[in-house]
């Protein structure tokens, strides 16, 4: 068995459970690419719901073209984020280009409970598939549209992709200190967050639903969602007429707080000094220098921060983040070493990451959630599907059509 | 509507927020000094107190406060007779009344407990996120305004949500455990999957070139606007065709990617000439209408007057005591649902309203008051 993750230990997720996932028996018609959409429907399938992913062949999921990865181990049919974004999921390869595969997707959409999208805002209307073509046929149906901006407003029509999402949420500017240049994170951040909005919004549809016997229409804008997450500052800005000060790693209730050089190349650890103890059990391990009546109070150590800083940072570089961590930690001050993405997969792979095999033979990585519950169940984890694996077996399955009757479908042109 | 009884720090507040921002009835739980969500500046009209945070202005909107020691034996009796009420309790570990007195006062209550190890920024350093903030080779920095805990409480909220579905659909409550920790790490699963699938390891890749090879923040008169410029050849005719660079235009080997990437730093220098030109506004929706990813690099004030949020009834204006008519933030679920929350209660504002409702007389409050169990 060739294997890129360490095997890990059972987990509540990785191994099947007695308990029914809460979500099971709510079928997803799921048209969302790349990573918003996919991480959505990803959760309500961990959840148990029965989500049947919509490809077409001659336009697969834009994260095979935007993240191809020749170096990649194990399946090679798919790129592994698709693999992790999708796993759980079921296919059905739809040419969505035809008035029968058109017709097909409206069919599947009728007996859906969650219809599903992230195109831009009129991708689905001039498919013939959106809130409004297919509410009349199913008063139980919760749609939800994902776009960058939303259906309406003057940036409708705007392109949006992650770094153009960071940039206008306004998280760049806030992200780092006064003066500094704009500032990203090196991930889909916004997806995520767009996501898990997504999410909540579907759960409380169907909680409304079991109540109302009606469905919803959700036009989830993923900026929007972004700009909630940073909403407090918004409402600074609009009482005062001022941006925000961008308080780089430091904070009004802990100083000195901060990320500080250790020796090495591109090393650091963060510490944080909430109170006058930890702050006397931080001077005691770092430099005399730093026992002054001036830096006595919190209020005193914010107007002296930098020159705080400049002392412990002399101590802090000429030792390793292991060792400063591991002096400040043993005097009780939090402190800790930044982990590098190799050094969190390496030290805690097994935990923090799940392992699937995928394909027969090969264990591969897969992100699980970050919680359990006690009686309700997760679905076992299950690999990615291959396009239109699911087809025949979706067919049968929501529209009781038998192998013939898809086979004639695929005459009509409405299969690829 | 499910009644949600709100024990949350900072870090799972936002889920209780969204849970009041799609309409349920949820009723903060707070000591007599106020949670520190109340103590996070800046504070409205520079007034720094327990009502002028804006974090406790937008996480705690629409929600009702109750002032009770939780810490006391007849405080976590309340707390009990209080969860008898109620669909969920979202708590931090160790809850102040353990999870058997909960299910047996109440076997239909879903309980989160959410685990919370180390202060902010130690989290986020241990998480890994920090060596994917900032800039190559520069100081990482904590993500700004407090955003990854808005992030772990979504995470807080769907989990909640998700049994509380299930407790609807079989009368059975549950207890849900929730990792801070491994929220954060969840956070990257990308960065995860690059370093399984090729043992590369994500790094911070800053503000320029960090998509394509150019891509990223440009400078204008008035900010920065943000542009990817699509890695095939038109994507860089078709922007060559509006920049107009004679010394660009003139190697040919440029519409390739590869050479792009090369030349990058020649390339952007370049570049950043050309779009000091513009405004930000003006150059973004030139951009867009040549059919190229961009947006302006936007400041909180620029979005408090944004035309987009105020077209879609995410910005409304409210009358809000003390400050007169403003531009509020009703969040992305209100927006879609069009009923914007309430504002967020003084300390102790409902406490008399909530006692009352359990049975307590005038008479029983006003004790539990002077035995300070309650505040009102």
């Amino acid at each position: 068995m060739t294997t890129d993750v360490a095997e890990p230990a059972p987990t509540p997720s990785s191994q099947p459970q007695s308990p029914t996932p809460p979500l099971t028996g709510v079928r997803v018609l799921d048209f969302t690419q790349i990573l918003a959409g996919p991480f959505c429907t990803r959760l309500l399938a961990d959840f148990g719901a029965e989500v049947l992913k919509v490809e077409t062949a001659t336009r697969t999921d834009r994260t095979s073209a935007t993240r191809p990865d020749p170096n990649a181990k194990g399946r090679q049919d798919r790129p592994p984020a698709f693999l992790n974004t999708n796993r759980n999921k079921r296919s059905i390869a739809i040419n969505l280009k035809t008035p029968s595969g058109k017709g097909l997707a409206t069919r599947l959409a009728t007996v859906a409970d969650v219809v599903i999208e992230n195109f831009s805002a009129d991708v689905m209307g001039r498919l013939g598939l959106s809130y409004d073509h297919l509410a009349p046929l199913n008063r139980r149906m919760i749609y939800v549209s994902m776009a960058g901006y939303g259906h309406s407003g003057p940036r409708r029509e705007w392109t949006s992709m992650n770094m153009n999402l960071q940039a206008y949420t306004g998280l760049m500017m806030v992200n780092g200190a006064e003066g500094d240049l704009p500032t990203s994170i090196s991930n889909s951040w916004n997806d995520y967050i767009g996501g898990l909005h997504a999410t909540f919004g579907i759960l409380q549809a169907l909680a409304e639903r079991r109540v109302t016997g009606k469905g919803a229409n959700l036009d989830l804008a993923q900026f929007e969602c972004s700009v909630s997450t940073l909403a407090p500052l918004l409402v600074a800005s609009a009482a005062s007429g001022r941006a925000p000060r961008r308080m780089g790693n430091r904070f009004s209730h802990a100083a000195p707080q901060g990320c500080y050089r250790c020796a090495g190349k591109d090393e650091w650890c963060v510490i944080t000094i909430p109170d006058d103890d930890a702050w006397h059990a931080l001077v005691g391990v770092v430099d005399a220098k730093l026992s002054d009546p001036r830096f006595d109070t919190l209020v005193a150590r914010l107007r002296h921060h930098d020159e705080i800083d400049t002392i412990i940072e002399e101590w802090t570089s000429q030792r390793s983040k292991e060792e400063v961590e591991s002096r400040l930690a043993s005097v009780g001050v939090a402190v800790s070493r930044m982990r590098r993405i190799r050094e969190v997969f390496e030290e805690e792979g097994p935990t923090a990451f799940r392992s699937m095999e995928d394909p027969p033979g090969h264990m591969t990585a897969a992100t699980g959630v970050p919680f359990s519950f006690a009686r309700n169940g997760i679905a076992p984890l299950a690999p990615a599907p291959n396009l239109g694996e699911h087809t025949e077996q979706a067919l049968g399955e929501w529209l009781g059509l038998s192998p013939d009757e898809a086979r004639a479908l695929g005459e009509q042109g409405a299969l690829v | 509507m499910a009644r949600i009884i709100d024990l949350a720090a900072h870090p799972a507040v936002y889920a209780t927020r969204l849970f009041a921002e799609v309409g349920h009835d949820v009723i903060r739980v707070e000591s007599a000094a106020g949670d520190q969500v109340r103590r996070l500046g800046p504070y409205l009209g520079d007034r720094e107190d327990l009502n002028h945070g804006v974090f406790h202005q937008y996480l705690n909107a629409g929600k009702k406060s109750l002032a009770l020691n939780v810490q006391s034996s007849v405080g976590k009796q309340i707390l009990v007779e209080l969860c008898r009420t109620a669909d969920a309790l979202v708590v931090m570990a160790p809850p102040p009344v353990g999870e058997q007195d909960l299910a047996a006062a109440n076997p239909r209550l879903v309980v989160t407990i959410v685990e919370d190890e180390e202060p902010e920024i130690c989290a986020y350093a241990r998480s890994g996120l920090l060596s994917i903030t900032g800039h190559p080779g520069q100081r990482p920095v904590l993500m700004g305004g407090h955003v990854a805990y808005a992030a772990t409480g979504a995470l807080v909220a769907v989990a909640t949500a998700t049994a509380l579905l299930a407790a609807e659909q079989n009368g059975q409550g549950d207890t849900v455990h929730v990792s801070l920790a491994e929220c954060l790490q969840s956070l990257f699963e990308q960065a995860m999957v690059t370093y399984a699938s090729t043992g590369r390891s994500t790094e911070r890749r800053g503000y320029r070139g960090a998509v394509t090879a150019v891509s990223g923040a440009f400078p204008t008169q008035d900010g920065y606007s943000m542009f990817s410029i699509p890695s095939h050849p038109e994507g860089w005719r078709g922007f060559m065709s509006w920049v107009q660079d004679s010394v660009l235009l003139e190697d040919e080997s440029l519409v390739e990617e590869t050479e792009r990437q090369e030349k990058k730093d020649f390339i952007l220098d370049r570049l950043e000439s050309w779009s000091r030109g513009f405004l930000k506004e003006d150059i973004v929706s030139e951009a867009q209408r040549r059919h190229i990813p961009a947006s302006p690099v936007a400041t909180p004030l620029d979005l408090a007057r944004d035309p987009q949020l105020i077209h879609r009834g995410f910005l409304r204006e409210v009358d809000h005591a003390g400050l007169g008519k403003m531009l509020f933030p009703i969040g992305a679920l209100a927006t879609v649902r069009g009923t914007p929350t309430g504002f967020a209660p003084r300390l102790g504002q409902h406490t008399t309203e909530i006692l009352s409702e359990l049975g307590y007389s005038t008479e029983e409050r006003q004790a539990l008051i002077e035995s300070r169990v309650l505040w009102a």
